[in-house]
């Protein structure tokens, strides 16, 4: 199973990748090292310096710090502290009832029964996720990573 | 040659009949051991001996297919490839299958064994050439349509195997024509059951079992020429295995199915092991009963984990409980679901057979509506069980997405609908039938590229949406259109898939109703990493309109929804009772010769932040009608001039301002959680949602502990209102 250039996997993470490349990666065999390939080129775009040990979802990180604390961090940088916690616990939040810009007449959930939570970075406002819940519904904790080297159910 | 290995017996009496011991021991092995068999010894002995004959036994299976699919006059199986094929070890485990409906190649599994179980070897005594039916749920398959028929295969006096072909019929005489109402309150009401019976014998079909369904059931052509196509599939299979047998050798066939198997399980070990981020991945998917007085949200979450060692648990534990409506899953239709989203999200390069899903474990509470305690609840509508299978595919991207293979995630599927109808037909029949164009709904999108537009269910990756024409022969109902539902897909960094809508005219009928399945007013399918779920689904009716008089005057007849689905070209363009039925599934209110409604198939759900959209795709799908100006300025901040050219400084300016505007509308995560929590505590949340609240708060430990915690709320806490309903 051989590496992918480094160069595609860069045009796939942008979404530059060609769709005869997409589908040859597509049906490649994985390569094993995708997930540090990948790790390096994200911490270019990223607005940190800290090293990334887990690619959360898009926007987000799990990172280290210099004193060895794991926080997840968005690309701008902001700080939604301790990684074992929900993220979402730190973001700004907007609930969204009824007929809106992109969902107009029925096309909208009737909010007797259904709500957009949508949330964002306090940062840099980028839209991290979108709950489609009924009200009263406790925040999805979506995604515990195992991370290399520690014991499972470290991450909560 | 390799001996079959030596099997432990010791708890199993002697007496027991050879397929329920069999049955028994490998169930046994599987717990001991974690494997299937212990060893694979025919590959060893000879890799591509082994891998000819699993390659003969796939286009044998794919073969059946695509004769059965030729024998049938069923639209369902001709034109959307409702079918699928199968090929059985004696205990019942899949072991090759074509492609198609791949959800039921465990459903089958489940009928067969369920046979066992049930002692049928000594009290009907199997037979060369018997033919069995099944199309109970509870048995094997996920509602009265899905029908299947297995028939044994012997080698000489020896059972070796089983062969079993499955399709949708869409007219099973139930109390609403076409078999789907989101108002079956029983199983009495969802028609014509015949669980594991035995329809034929020496390869013919019993001419009493065909009386039955004519008298039975509405339009009885799709269900006996059904019936025929999987018989001769099934009989396709069994002949070309024994002529397999006679170039392989009966044990060396007998010993690679089991092979085959676990084959499967040990590339599934490795492959998951290898692209999947260990860890724990949550998911909720929702749908909703709409039975008056009960209404109520239903809630299907999925709880996965991921092990190092490549082993995965999905817990389902959570789900809301069973009651008296149709939106209920039985336990083999969640696990087929479930194996149909483990093949095609990441076991798709390994053999699909039953080692697929022996590599994961599942944990689904009885009394959930995805495995009831009595076969007297209905399942017509298997949503929670669909929307639990689809949350799986989204858990897995996250697991992809963090190991870095980007290509693999998606956001969710759509959740399909369409129409069904009963009445009279075009031909002076009585008929009932459903339309199931919605085999081209949207794709969910990825995180490299946009979902596909109108091209294919999970539940059945081979669907089509089937020609008009073809449509219009088997409904009394004329297309006035057929488009591409703008905007329906969710926006995002990459947007999901537009699905179709169209726009019907009833004609030639003197008596008809038309009724729309899919869900109650929620977003079925969710965005995914901030991108914007699918629009709701939704069917129009007009009534008493002046279609005809356009018509005859020349004048414009609408040719879709327009860009305004808040006021739609249909009904601006024709007079008429308009109405929007959101998630009644219910045949509505009778309807007349040029009455018109409209069906979605449904849309996928968006990935990623819409701000982080390229501006020059927004443009694209301008031009292309995929998606609408006003989305294109509202969601994507995308500054567009009258001729369409994108005005980059504009845009960059919109998108400026709509982050400053996102920052100054949010609010914080504790002030939000404080104003939900006085929401919730004060009951100021709807019936559907206090009923759902508090039917898990009272018989779900987990759930009631999240919220516990969550809202710090104590023990006792329910939510306040509806004085005295029961909680399930």
């Amino acid at each position: 199973m051989s590496e992918h250039p480094r160069e595609l996997i860069r045009d796939l993470l942008s979404g530059q990748i060609s769709p005869a490349d997409l589908q040859a990666v597509q049906r490649a065999p994985k390569d094993p090292g995708r997930r540090e390939t990948v790790i390096s080129l994200e911490r270019e775009r990223v607005a940190f310096d800290e090293p990334i040990l887990v690619c959360l979802q898009e926007a987000l990180y799990v990172v280290e710090l210099q004193g060895g604390e794991r926080v997840t961090k968005c690309r701008c940088g902001h700080d939604f502290g301790d990684w074992r916690r929900n993220w979402k616990e730190a973001a700004a939040i907007v609930e969204r009832e009824g007929e809106s810009a992109y969902f107009p007449g029925p096309r909208a959930a009737d909010p007797e029964w259904m709500v957009l939570r949508e949330f964002y970075c306090p940062g840099c406002a980028t839209r991290l996720d979108v709950e489609v819940v009924p009200p009263g519904y406790p925040f999805i904790h979506n995604f515990e990573p195992l991370l290399p080297g520690t014991a499972a159910g470290e991450g909560g | 040659m390799m001996e079959p290995q030596a099997m432990p017996t010791a708890e199993i009496p002697t007496e027991t009949p050879i397929l329920k011991r069999r049955l028994a021991e490998r169930d046994e092995r599987f717990a001991r051991t974690g494997a299937y068999v212990d060893e694979l010894g025919l590959w060893d002995e000879d890799p591509i001996r082994f891998e000819l004959l699993y390659t003969k036994l796939s286009q044998v299976v794919a073969n059946a297919h695509e004769v059965a699919r030729l024998v049938s006059a069923s639209p369902m199986t001709r034109e959307l490839g409702e079918l699928i094929f199968g090929l059985y070890t004696p205990e019942g485990d899949a072991v090759c299958l074509s492609h198609g409906l791949i959800v039921h190649v465990h459903t089958i599994s489940r009928m067969i064994k369920w046979m066992i179980a049930n002692d049928y070897e000594q009290t009907m005594g199997f037979a060369p050439g018997d033919l069995y039916f099944n199309n109970d749920p509870h048995i094997g398959g996920a509602h009265a349509l899905d029908q299947m028929i297995v028939t044994p295969i012997y080698a000489g006096e020896e059972l070796i195997g089983w062969s079993a072909g499955l399709t949708h019929v869409p007219e099973v005489g139930a109390t609403a024509p076409g078999g789907f109402d989101s108002f079956f309150t029983t199983r009495f009401h969802e028609g014509l059951y015949l669980p594991c019976v035995k329809i034929g014998s020496g390869d013919e079909l019993r001419p009493d079992m065909e009386i039955l369904v004519e008298r039975s059931t509405r339009t009885p052509v799709y269900w006996l020429t059904d019936n025929r196509a999987k018989v001769t599939g099934a009989l396709m299979i069994r002949d070309a295995v024994l002529e397999l047998t006679e170039e392989f050798g009966v044990d060396y066939f007998k010993r690679a199915g089991e092979e085959f198997i676990e084959d499967s399980l040990r590339a599934a070990k490795r492959k998951i092991a290898s692209v999947l981020h260990p860890g724990t991945y949550r998911e909720v998917a929702w749908r909703g009963s709409p039975i008056p007085g009960s209404e109520r949200m239903l809630h299907a979450p999925v709880e996965i984990t991921v092990r190092e060692d490549g082993s995965v648990h999905l817990s389902f534990d959570g789900l809301s409980s069973n009651f008296w409506q149709p939106f209920q899953g039985s336990l083999s239709c969640l696990e087929g679901l479930v194996m149909n989203g483990l093949i095609q999200h990441v076991l798709y390069d390994s053999k699909h057979n039953e080692g697929t899903l022996l590599a994961a474990t599942m944990e689904v509470p009885l009394g959930s509506c995805c495995n009831p305690d009595s076969i007297l609840y209905p399942t017509t509508l298997w949503g929670p069980a669909y929307g639990a299978g689809l949350a799986v595919g989204q858990a897995l991207s996250r697991a992809y997405y963090a190991q870095g293979y980007r290509e693999e995630v998606h956001a969710t599927s759509a959740l399909s609908s369409g129409y069904t109808a009963g009445g009279i037909d075009q031909y002076g029949r009585s008929f009932g039938a459903h339309n199931m164009e919605f085999g081209a709904a949207g794709m969910p999108a990825t995180a490299v590229h946009d979902g596909l537009d109108t091209s294919g269910v999970e539940f059945n990756p081979e669907g089509d949406m089937g020609d008009a024409e073809i449509w219009e022969q088997m409904l009394p109902s004329i297309y006035l259109a057929r488009e591409m539902r703008i905007d329906g897909g969710g926006a995002g960094r990459f947007r999901g898939g537009n699905g179709i809508q169209s726009v019907y005219m009833l004609a030639n009928t003197s008596e008809i109703e038309v009724g729309s399945f899919g869900s109650v007013p929620i977003y079925p399918s969710p965005g995914l990493m901030g991108g914007y779920p699918a629009a709701t689904l939704y069917m129009w009716t007009g009534k008493d309109t002046n279609l005809r008089a356009l018509i005859d005057a020349g004048e414009p007849v609408p040719a879709g929804e327009g860009d305004d689905p808040a006021e739609p070209e249909f009904r601006r363009l024709v007079d008429g009772e308009w109405k929007v039925h959101h998630g009644s599934n219910k045949a509505t209110e009778p309807m007349a010769p040029d009455d018109m409604f409209t069906a979605v198939s449904g849309d996928g759900g968006g990935f990623g932040d819409s701000l982080d959209r390229a501006p020059e795709a927004v443009a694209g799908d301008v031009r292309e009608g995929r998606t609408s100006r006003r989305a294109a300025r509202e969601e994507y901040c995308v500054a567009l001039d009258d001729s369409g050219e994108l005005d980059q400084p504009a845009t960059e300016q919109l998108r400026a301002a709509r982050r400053r505007e996102r920052l100054a509308e949010a609010v914080p995560a504790d002030e939000y959680r404080r104003a939900a929590r006085e929401r919730l505590v004060d009951g100021r949340v709807s019936a559907p949602v206090r009923r759902m609240y508090n039917d898990l708060l009272e018989n779900n430990e987990k759930f009631a502990a999240r919220m516990h915690e969550f809202w710090d709320v104590d023990e006792q806490f329910r939510v306040p209102g509806g004085d005295g309903e029961a909680s399930r």
